[in-house]
């Protein structure tokens, strides 16, 4: 026990009290919120002024311009007693809703001038604005045709030149659809004051019922979304960031000559399994710093938003089982990969041969992800069944079925004993090798050899 | 020889790499606390051979007993070996490391502490412990590795070339250590190539070639075993005399001295006769026992 111990705490400390450990802790939330945030700011920052945007209305009198214009610039300002509600929608609403809001902030707006077609040819005032957008006077132009209100299969036409500014496009387009379904309705005789009201959005509530047939509390299901998605994203992150520094602490005693000495004084496996739990224990010190700040910030972001307000921000309420579950299936999942990366390890001679060989479990992570969309939608299917057993899946695609409709016990821990079986199967698998292959004088191993060390006494 | 004086018993035992074979039959006795030396050319098997007595490989047939047991897990602790290849944690204090490689022979981080002071001092390189290990030069780097092998205090310590790369003075300092170790009672097990350190140190030999036993037996035996038949001379003029290959084997001419091997059949007094009739001058004329680097040629070419 002491040999065992002595490794773990090797591996620990020495680690920890790494410059890098210490870098990598304050710099990865940064380094999280500049990519997650980042390109959406730059996806939304639009530069270079206002759009200038021509309308040309063919509508008897040009009846249409006004509503179309006032649409397009959002004349509807929001007041302040309504920016509880403003925050609330753009929580929950989805990506694209944020970044379009996001970019509402940012956008420079449109400057809309009036082209009156009456008396010319529809292909000479086309010309004409054409030439100007060539000469840059003008950044695009909507021919809003005169049967638009009558037939509903008439359509409008955008001309520009930034048409691959989908955020400029997508804003027109919805505010020219709301403008002319507004002018329709009233058309048809629908009375202003009612277009608000008819119009408003139906919401679907839903409710889980559990195996029990008791109903539970209306649930979006979006909490159960996004607890798949953070375990599946917490493994993907650990394994990303960790399975290198196994790899490391596996190829180490290699490069530094060491290993010779350690298996005189200890079995390769014990040393294996040290190593494991070592670095495990490594990252989960680093992931319970950042998880104590990030709980830190969301306390306090949403006592600040309560103070203004702000209500309905519902964290995610689920059975405290979930959190044991959650628990279970990273940790499996977190020594599930790790040890493919000390496998991998313990058959090369460098780090960087071991990187290029580790590619693919980045792959077979992915794939677990994938099939976590088809698991979701019929999570009691056979599909499902097999593939929350197949151990490298397990992890992701057990965890989906649990919160989407939680299957038998029996289940559940059949798929955690195949899964905590497998690590010790690498486990045993790795130290073979490791041990067969250090003696063979640091040469780079092929496949058959090592099949041939693992048959070997 | 009683058993209860045997350290190490290797009996017929083999070690296949694939087509390669690594050990062939090998068959020793290493007495309890005596030195012995491994010895043979770079290939003939003493590293496999070693790594099977400390349990990092297991022989594909024979057996091995350690203190007449069969080697196991357990008893690796009892043993302290310094490997040909060996190296450090780079990035690890000296004083640490030391105290992981003693917990890794269940000795506790308390009584390792003591004893870690006690060698770097006595190697002389107490200031070196809060050092990391990758400022160390090869030569001090080769003494830390020298305590990670005895400071546990093991009944038997096997070194494999502990002195290739060391200056004069480390070489000293640690073979009187190793010879007090010696002397406490420790079983020790020496493989080099470096016969002249060998034939200081050792007190039982055993010469193994191409992954077979050659010899084995104390040091003492197997010089008398050669007979006196070499001669150490200083002498002036008696050109001619020494290229009579009926006379003299091999001669080896050192800056003041020379060293003849007499041929089968010759005898010493007849080369002296001859010398003498050839009017040189004699300085020096001594019947000397062959080196043991001698020995070891003889019987490595005689092999292949």
């Amino acid at each position: 026990m002491i040999k065992f111990l002595a490794i773990v705490k090797r591996e620990y400390v020495q680690r920890v009290k790494a410059r890098m450990f210490i870098v990598m802790t304050v710099l990865g939330p940064v380094m999280l919120v500049v990519f997650t945030i980042v390109p959406g700011l730059l996806f939304s920052l639009k530069t270079g002024g206002d759009t200038r945007l021509a309308i040309v209305d063919q509508t008897a009198g040009g009846a249409l311009f006004e509503p179309i214009r006032n649409s397009i610039l959002q004349r509807q300002v929001y007041d302040d007693k309504n920016l509880g509600e403003r925050i609330e929608s753009q929580v929950n609403s989805n990506t694209t809703r944020r970044i379009e809001n996001a970019s509402q902030a940012f956008s420079a707006g449109f400057s809309i001038e009036r082209v009156d077609p009456t008396g010319k040819s529809i292909d000479s005032v086309k010309q004409g604005l054409n030439a100007r957008i060539g000469r840059d006077e003008l950044d695009g132009y909507l021919l809003i045709p005169p049967d638009i209100l009558t037939n509903n299969d008439s359509k409008p036409a955008y001309y520009g030149r930034n048409g691959g500014d989908m955020v400029t496009t997508g804003q027109i387009q919805r505010r020219l659809d709301n403008a002319i379904r507004r002018q329709r309705l009233l058309a048809s005789g629908v009375k202003e004051s009612e277009i608000e009201t008819l119009s408003k959005q139906v919401n679907l509530q839903t409710f889980p019922i559990n195996e029990k047939g008791e109903e539970g509390a209306q649930d979006s299901g979006l909490a159960r979304f996004m607890v798949v998605f953070m375990i599946a994203f917490l493994i993907y992150l650990t394994v990303l960031l960790y399975g290198q520094v196994v790899l490391g602490a596996v190829v180490e005693e290699k490069e530094t000559r060491i290993a010779e000495i350690l298996f005189s004084s200890v079995h390769s496996f014990k040393l294996m399994f040290g190593k494991l739990i070592g670095v495990s224990l490594v990252a989960l010190t680093q992931l319970a710093i950042w998880g104590v700040v990030f709980m830190a910030i969301s306390v306090w972001g949403i006592a600040a938003l309560s103070s203004r307000g702000v209500q309905g921000i519902t964290v995610p309420s689920l059975p405290p089982m979930f959190f044991l579950y959650f628990t279970l299936f990273f940790l499996l999942g977190y020594f599930l990969y790790s040890t493919i990366y000390l496998l991998i390890g313990s058959m090369v001679t460098t780090t960087q041969e071991g990187g290029q060989m580790a590619m693919p479990v980045v792959f077979l992570l992915m794939a677990g992800l994938y099939m976590a969309f088809t698991v979701i939608r019929s999570p009691n299917s056979h599909f499902a069944f097999w593939v929350s057993m197949i151990p490298f899946f397990s992890p992701i695609t057990m965890i989906v079925r649990i919160v989407s409709q939680t299957p038998p016990m029996w289940q559940i821990l059949l798929s955690l004993g195949i899964g905590a079986l497998t690590v010790v199967l690498l486990l045993w698998l790795a130290s073979r090798i490791y041990r067969i292959g250090m003696l063979m004088y640091g040469k780079k191993a092929t496949i058959p050899e090592v099949m041939r060390w693992v048959r070997q006494q | 020889m009683d058993n209860n004086n045997i350290s190490v018993k290797v009996d017929r035992v083999s070690k296949t790499f694939g087509e390669f074979t690594a050990v062939r039959e090998l068959s020793l006795s290493v007495r309890a606390g005596r030195i012995f030396g491994l010895l043979g050319p770079n290939g003939a098997g003493k590293t496999t051979s070693i790594r099977m007595i400390v349990n990092i490989t297991a022989p594909d047939t024979g057996t091995i007993e350690v203190f007449g047991q069969k080697i196991d897990s357990q008893l690796q602790d009892r043993i302290g070996y310094l490997p040909e290849e060996r190296g450090l944690y780079k990035r690890m204090k000296v004083g640490d490391q030391l105290k992981f490689f003693g917990e890794l022979k269940n000795v506790s981080g308390k009584d390792a502490e003591g004893r870690i002071d006690h060698w770097l001092s006595r190697l002389k390189i107490p200031e070196w412990k809060n050092k990391k290990a990758m400022e160390l030069s090869k030569g001090m780097q080769q003494k830390v590795q020298f305590i990670a092998a005895i400071l546990h205090e093991p009944d038997l310590l096997i070194l494999d070339e502990p002195f290739s790369g060391l200056d004069p003075v480390n070489v000293e300092l640690l073979e009187k250590v190793v010879l007090e170790l010696k002397l406490s009672g420790k079983t020790i097990i020496f493989s080099t190539h470096q016969m002249e350190v060998a034939e200081r140190i050792c007190d039982d030999i055993c010469l193994i070639n191409r992954s077979q036993k050659v010899f084995e037996g104390s040091l003492r035996e197997i010089k008398s075993s050669f007979g006196r038949n070499s001669v150490a001379l200083r002498f002036e003029g008696g050109n001619g005399v020494l290229a009579d290959t009926s006379l003299v084997s091999k001669v080896d001419r050192h800056s003041d001295e020379t060293e003849v091997l007499l041929a089968p059949n010759a005898s010493a007094q007849v080369l002296l006769r001859r010398l003498v009739d050839s009017g040189a001058t004699i300085e020096k004329f001594e019947m000397i026992e062959p080196s043991l680097n001698d020995i070891f040629i003889a019987k490595v070419t005689e092999n292949s």
